[in-house]
């Protein structure tokens, strides 16, 4: 009886875990019948979804455990440049190349994450020191022109005539990709480590106290969030066959991500989905205005952040929660 | 009492909508001296600065002669003539004794005068004029707390527990200190968990216990109640 | 050699004068200015525009720092206001957010009405010898400029009654608040006044090199790393941290060359969070 209970129970919790993803990968599988014959408009979209990527590989660094990565692009440019070059120079398969980028971008945010951690960094000291870190990464790659081919970046013949090539079919690719993100997100959630994290964000001291190794946590988080952003990045250099010294330049990824998980809800699971969609949107809706955008983009990070200081998600469930609570009482 | 320097009707006050002072009354009259006594958690500090400004009441009246001055910010509080020097005394760690002290003075320059004063009252911070307040004994720096309250010039002098982390030689220079202070015809509002010393330099006292004023009454009328003696005095 | 490091001074003294706006608006409330190079652009194209009017220059000046004076006030009596209700963490994010946008609006602002539009003074006269070492007049008087303000900045802290309680306010703002200083007040006023010290950057730095519509992030981030070596909230620290820091900049790109030396001085910033939090002469609580 009590085990009838139990798997109903954890089949509900199941369905409240999972399911906003699922709902969230159904509605966005059906975004290419309505654009699949527009390719610009696919690239738009797909650079939505890589975006989306970004931010839920930065929301598990910097929504969970609170580090102020901004170095989200040059993490993904780790990826995406040493896979290119390795495919390229060593014949590596693709996949595997993407694998290495991974694994190299995982290693260095791992190892900026042990610096902050060990040196107690606070977030804005986090935030310069990656930030430092972003813009050398941006200096190297216009430097280094054997490597990285400089201002005119790299051609990567690898994934043509493969399903990453073309529009539609890599669409799903990245949803799979963002799914993927989700649902490792979610599990870190409800792991062990998710319940270090939220110790953690609501009261260091606390945690500490409780016997949750901050550094470990910490650390573990660097590594996954920056392999998540490495293999996005890898992914995208494969897919859109050209790299250059600002597809991962901190001006056009991170700040961006960063408006994009704020707005969304730092610390949601869905809020990375939500700041992608709607901000793709938008900067599609202000395409026509040419140099006024980034004006009317500077103008709309303003008022966002005035208005949904929290975020839009946990803006709304609060909202939510509060009706609960009265219709409760 | 109409000539009540400060009077205090009904005043709650806490953190983030927990009140943790209760429906005070107290009242102070010019030129006396007044402890408000109780342990560790029993509100004083919250009380204190409710009057002070550095948090805002949450109910209640704080009548500074003759104007209610509840709600207001700390920085007008002081200019209105209350000086307030807390019980982590919040110096300016890298300024000079002499930069500490001046600032007491502010928005005016400091005088001369006054100046002049502190130093007499406490001549180890004119030895010591030039040095970093950060770079200073605890008890030296409680006289450089007390002396920058003083340099504004204030009528009425508030002081959450003095001697916090003195030992009982400088506690009791402390308030010797306070007593001379006081003969200047200086108003004093002290809270102090070491009765003894409070009760020597009040005139009268308020028993403060779970954020409610428990008993008042003079000085020697609370030295000899028994419940006093008890709590707070180790006498059984 | 002599002429590398003082070509670093000169260029040194304009980074000090950069990075001490930004430090002293960080140091009395925690908002790291992330627009202060765009106020330093803004001052520059509105004197720019004056000067294409055929305006004389010692209208063009005063009116370019009046300009980015009124940038700073309103932007502390409108934006800054929510944030400094919020404490710890969140002020600081918010604060850094909402600077973002404001630099991002300059930006785009700018770049949307005067694309081609720069400020570039030139100081009339041939080359000055200094240690034997022909150096350029604009820059001279750009480093003259820095000097004077920084000299200035150093008295007013020192000597003001206003300086003293701004200090009071970056060490302990309870203790300012206990001495009858208002802290927001203080705050409004630094705040403008970080403004027109990043004007007089572009003034002063447009004798040497061009201040162009999309020079303000580069600006920005040199203040930035200025700031942190010199030690977040510190005035002298940030001119020794920016003489430091120009003269390994311009040794650096004399004999390693071109990209290294932005990698070296994000590095040395780097560097000094990891190692000396507090940066040359900072003080942490």
């Amino acid at each position: 009886m009590s085990e009838i209970v139990e798997s109903a129970r954890s089949k509900t919790s199941l369905v409240r875990d999972y399911g906003p993803i699922v709902l969230a990968a159904a509605l966005l599988a059906l975004v290419p019948l309505a654009f699949h014959d527009s390719p610009s408009k696919m690239t738009v979209i797909i650079g939505g979804l890589l975006f989306c990527a970004y931010a839920i590989g930065f929301n598990v660094i910097f929504g969970s455990t609170g580090q102020l990565f901004l170095c989200t692009g040059a993490l993904a440019g780790i990826g995406g440049f040493s896979a290119a070059i390795v495919n390229d120079r060593t014949g590596v398969p693709m996949l595997l190349a993407i694998a290495i980028g991974g694994l190299l971008a995982a290693l260095v945010g791992g190892l900026l994450s042990w610096i902050a951690v060990s040196r107690s960094l606070d977030t804005i000291f986090t935030g310069v020191v990656t930030l430092a870190f972003s813009l050398s990464f941006e200096n190297f790659v216009l430097g280094r022109k054997d490597l990285t081919g400089g201002e005119t970046g790299i051609r990567i013949e690898a994934a043509s005539e493969t399903i990453l090539d073309d529009q539609v079919a890599p669409y799903y690719i990245f949803l799979g990709l963002v799914v993927v993100y989700l649902v490792l997100y979610r599990v870190i959630q409800r792991s062990q480590m998710g319940w270090a994290f939220k110790a953690l964000r609501d009261d260091e001291v606390a945690a500490e106290l409780a016997g949750v190794d901050v550094t470990r946590y910490r650390v573990y988080a660097g590594i996954i969030g920056s392999a998540m952003l490495g293999v996005a990045g890898a992914v995208f250099a494969f897919h859109r066959g050209f790299i250059g010294p600002t597809t991962y330049a901190f001006g056009d990824v991170d700040v961006s991500v960063l408006v994009m998980l704020v707005f969304g809800g730092i610390g949601s699971l869905l809020g990375p989905v939500v700041g992608a969609v709607v901000f793709t949107i938008l900067d599609e809706a202000l395409v026509d205005f040419a140099r006024l955008r980034e004006m009317l983009y500077g103008i709309v990070i303003v008022v966002l952040f005035l208005g949904f200081r929290r975020g839009l998600i946990p803006s709304l469930e609060s909202v939510r929660s509060k009706r609960r609570d009265r219709s409760e009482g | 009492m109409a000539d009540d320097l400060l009077r205090i009707s009904s005043l709650c006050a806490g953190y983030l909508g927990e009140d943790v002072v209760h429906d005070v009354d107290l009242s102070i009259a010019a030129g006396e001296a007044v402890a408000v006594i109780g342990s560790n958690g029993a509100g004083k500090t919250t009380l204190f600065k409710a009057i002070c400004g550095m948090s805002a009441p949450s109910a209640g009246t704080v009548t500074f002669d003759g104007t209610n001055i509840a709600g207001l910010g700390a920085h007008q509080v002081v200019r209105a003539g209350i000086a307030y020097v807390p019980a982590e005394r919040h110096l300016f760690p890298s300024m000079t004794v002499r930069d500490n002290l001046a600032l007491g003075a502010y928005p005016k320059r400091p005088e001369p005068k006054q100046l002049d004063f502190v130093f007499e009252l406490f001549p180890r911070l004119k030895e010591r004029s030039s040095q970093h307040a950060g770079t200073m004994s605890g008890g030296e720096q409680q006289m450089v707390a007390v002396g920058r309250a003083i340099m504004s010039n204030p009528r009425l002098l508030m002081l959450d527990e003095p001697t916090t982390g003195l030992s009982p030689l400088l506690a009791s220079e402390a308030y010797k200190a306070l007593a001379e202070l006081r003969a200047d015809g200086l108003t004093i509002l002290v809270a102090e968990q070491q009765v003894p010393l409070a009760l020597e330099l009040a005139d009268r006292g308020y028993v403060l216990d779970h954020g409610r004023v428990q008993l008042t009454g003079t000085s020697d009328e609370l030295a000899d109640d028994p419940e006093v003696r008890r709590a707070y005095l180790g006498v059984a | 050699m002599t002429a590398v490091v003082l070509d670093g001074i000169v260029l040194g003294l304009q980074m000090g004068l950069l990075g001490v706006g930004l430090t002293l608006v960080y140091g009395l409330g925690g908002v790291l200015n992330l627009a202060h190079g765009q106020f330093a652009v803004f001052a520059a194209i509105v004197i720019a525009r004056l000067l294409d009017a055929d305006l004389s220059l010692w209208v063009a000046i005063p009116a370019g720092l009046v300009c980015a004076a009124l940038l700073g006030l309103v932007i502390d009596l409108s934006l800054m206001r929510p944030v400094y209700r919020l404490r710890g963490e969140d002020r600081v994010l918010l604060g850094l957010l909402l600077m973002l946008g404001v630099g991002t609006i300059i930006d785009g602002l700018l770049e949307w009405r005067y694309p081609i539009e720069a400020l570039s003074i030139r100081v009339p006269g041939g080359p000055v010898s200094v240690l034997g070492v022909p150096m350029r007049r604009g820059g001279l008087v750009g480093s003259a400029m820095a000097l004077t303000a920084g000299a200035a900045l150093f008295g007013f802290f020192r000597f003001s009654t206003f300086g003293r309680a701004t200090r009071s306010v970056i060490q302990d703002e309870d203790g300012a608040r206990l001495c009858g200083v208002n802290p927001g007040t203080v705050r409004t006023t630094i705040f403008v006044l970080s403004g027109i010290l990043a004007g007089l950057v572009g003034i002063s730095r447009s004798m040497t090199a061009p201040i162009e519509v999309t020079s303000g992030v580069g600006l920005t981030i040199t203040a930035l790393i200025v700031a942190v070596v010199g030690g977040l909230g510190s005035v002298s620290g940030a001119f020794l941290a920016g003489v430091l820091l120009g003269i390994v900049s311009t040794v650096s790109a004399f004999y390693i060359g071109s990209y290294i030396t932005t990698i070296v001085l994000l590095a040395t910033a780097a560097l000094t969070i990891v190692f000396r939090p507090s940066g040359l002469l900072g003080h942490r609580p």
